[in-house]
């Protein structure tokens, strides 16, 4: 077994709310709460939840691209949150992130070149005919033309331009990449497109994913542990191929059986939920999923579950299994 | 059975500064009554133009022309306007993929919901508010009454498509159009507006055009599915046929490419290249440069449709006479 290069313990993102005359803080929306679990070297983790469910936040956090409340990420040892600030650019080069939307994250006024480059002259690896070589060959690695580096980010489409987002990402060499929602905003052909590549490039560099994405199936597809999220919590981490085939948390077996199957034939059993996912700044009492489960007894309406390993290597966080 | 709606050859053109957009390129489909059929397609493949062309909804600087655009006995192409919007809304009804920006935010549920029953079927303040509130209470909407005075950003994205498929159906329409009703909703949120469809579907046996570009939603919805690339469709036939046994390499691609929940597959099968530039199409058939399996015809000549079985058709040179013989 390999090591854990990320290790999450009691990851915490509260965001105020603010309100009255004095923009006084009113109350918290707990984004994050209290999410702990590591993530191994060269393995890709999926990361699924449905919107709001603070699964982008949790990947922002990680990479301390926004404050945390509280908790600590070690990265090869070293906690992220406590490192001083020219520690951590230097950290930044081996974590990367590539975002969801490739038509807001690019700049329009920089060509590829620039975009792509950038970073290799602001932490002075190469610059000049060097930085031009990296270029290029990013490009290429990423399925686009070495001499696209002079175009715009408009004369690209959905796909090419997530190409140029991954090559961003991948300029510095990185060991450890949050993808956040990367195909979601394309169209299926193309999603197969990104993801393939994504695979390819992971083995060629030896890279670590943390894959967040609502899409259950391309989830199943590229990862090798997936992490559920509900309303802030971890609620079931395992092996993907227990997590598909032996879902132990009521969330997850609804969540899987909501997914519409491709088969004209298939008959399983689909498990409606009711309602709606309560607001993350006024969470229920108890377990976070208690209003909506099936199963709930007086327990998950009063106490909150922890997450216990129930099989080897398979937590989940619910009173009843 | 007689069809409900006939189309036959229906052309939507966008005259833009940069040239003539093709969003539709002469489809032809029927529907009969009670029947559900899906339309998939990728995004700017025409499956939205060519239903709101249907509904006459497309303004400037589009132009439809069709041969045949019939619902029953009516001419939907030569109808005034005036008659047409008795029958939109009435007769057909459109539910919008976007429930967040297809409400008017300054308007009540209950305003919006009213304005279409009163319009349609005459009833007074006090009927058209009972019927209204009746129709909350049908897609599943908790405190309807209350509802029923609330405004759109009050309710969540979920309930917003219940209010819009309350909306939709309150005039029992003989079709309705659902463009892509559950793409921005989350999983187990679709689930739900998707058992509320079925649901709502067999008890107002209402026909249903079902547009997506998700064929695990459209697998589980509709009885007949067409699939579009570059505004033609290139591939029609029955739900089973159609992920059992699929003829046109797009849809074999297509199906190819999604992951499954059901089964793992070792590396996912890609589409080469992207979808062309509607201004500046390739000759001959529009998929050949994606296609695995291109002739020198598929680059010369648009193919045509060709029945290969009862019920399905498809439109690609591997499958026609003539492409065959140059193939062999």
């Amino acid at each position: 077994m390999s090591e854990e290069i990320m290790q999450l313990k009691n990851i915490k993102k509260y965001f105020p709310i603010r309100g009255g005359v004095f923009s006084r803080v009113v109350g918290h929306v707990k984004a994050v709460d209290d999410v702990s679990f590591g993530i191994k070297k060269g393995e890709t983790l999926g990361l699924v939840g449905e919107s709001g469910c603070g699964k982008s936040t949790l990947g922002r956090t990680i990479l301390s691209l926004v404050d945390p409340t509280g908790g600590e990420v070690r990265y090869k040892g070293k906690d992220i949150f406590k490192t001083e600030k020219h520690e951590l650019r230097r950290l930044r080069r081996e974590l990367q992130i590539i975002f969801q939307d490739p038509f807001s994250s690019l700049n329009p006024r920089l060509n590829v070149g620039e975009i792509v480059g950038e970073s290799l002259e602001i932490h002075g690896v190469a610059s000049g005919k060097e930085k031009q070589e990296r270029v290029e060959y990013i490009l290429e690695v990423c399925g686009l033309a070495p001499h696209h580096h002079r175009r715009y980010p408009h004369e690209f489409s959905g796909g090419q331009r997530q190409r140029v987002g991954i090559a961003r990402a991948l300029t510095l060499n990185p060991d450890f990449v949050v993808a956040d929602e990367p195909i979601s905003s394309l169209d299926v052909s193309i999603q197969a497109q990104i993801v393939n590549l994504m695979e390819e490039l992971q083995e060629k560099f030896d890279l670590t994913y943390l894959f967040i994405s609502h899409d259950l199936s391309m989830v199943r597809h590229i990862s090798d542990n997936v992490a559920v999220m509900y309303l802030g919590k971890v609620v079931e981490i395992c092996n993907k191929k227990e997590l598909y085939q032996n879902p132990l948390h009521p969330y997850t077996q609804a969540l899987l059986s909501a997914v519409p199957v491709m088969d004209p034939d298939s008959k399983s059993e689909r498990i409606i939920l009711k309602g709606d996912v309560p607001s993350p700044a006024n969470p229920p009492e108890g377990c976070n999923f208690s209003p909506r489960c099936r199963y709930a007894e007086d327990i998950c309406h009063r106490d909150e579950p922890e997450l216990r390993e129930i099989d080897q290597g398979h937590f989940v966080s619910c009173h009843l299994v | 059975m007689s069809e409900l709606l006939q189309v036959k050859n229906l052309y939507t053109k966008f005259h833009t500064e940069d040239g003539v957009v093709p969003a539709v390129n002469g489809i032809s489909f029927n529907l009969k009554r009670g029947e559900s059929l899906g339309i998939v397609g990728e995004s700017g493949c025409g499956k939205s133009v060519a239903c709101l062309s249907i509904m006459r909804l497309i303004g400037h600087p589009g132009q439809v022309n069709a041969e045949i655009m019939q619902l029953e006995e009516t001419d939907l192409f030569s109808l005034s306007e005036k008659k047409m919007r008795h029958i939109r809304g009435n007769e057909m009804a459109f539910i919008f993929q976007e429930p967040m920006t297809s409400l008017n935010p300054v308007f009540t549920i209950g305003f919006q919901l009213q304005e279409a029953i009163r319009l349609h079927q005459g009833l007074n303040k006090q009927d058209s508010q009972d019927k209204s509130i009746e129709m909350l209470k049908i897609v599943g909407i908790p405190r309807a009454e209350k509802v029923f005075s609330e405004y759109p950003h009050a309710l969540s994205g979920g309930m917003r498509q219940r209010a819009m498929i309350a909306m939709a159906l309150s005039c029992e329409p003989k079709i309705l159009f659902a463009d892509e009703p559950t793409t921005a909703l989350d999983v187990t949120i679709q689930a739900q507006i998707l058992e509320l469809m079925r649901d709502l579907k067999e008890r107002v046996n209402t026909s249903i055009v079902f547009i997506s570009h998700d064929l695990g939603v459209i697998s589980e919805m509709v009885d007949r599915v067409i699939v579009m690339y570059c505004g033609m469709i290139v591939e029609d036939t029955n739900i089973r046929t159609l992920i059992k046994n699929p003829k046109h390499p797009y849809t074999v691609g297509l199906i190819n490419s999604k992951p499954r929940i059901d089964v793992d597959i070792d590396k996912l099968n890609s589409i080469p290249g992207a979808v062309p530039n509607p201004l500046n199409m390739p000759k001959g058939c529009p998929y050949h440069p994606r296609c695995n399996q291109v002739m020198d015809i598929c680059r010369e000549k648009i193919p045509e449709k060709e029945r290969i079985n009862e019920g399905h058709g498809v439109t690609c040179w591997l499958f026609s006479e003539q492409g065959g013989k140059i193939k062999s």
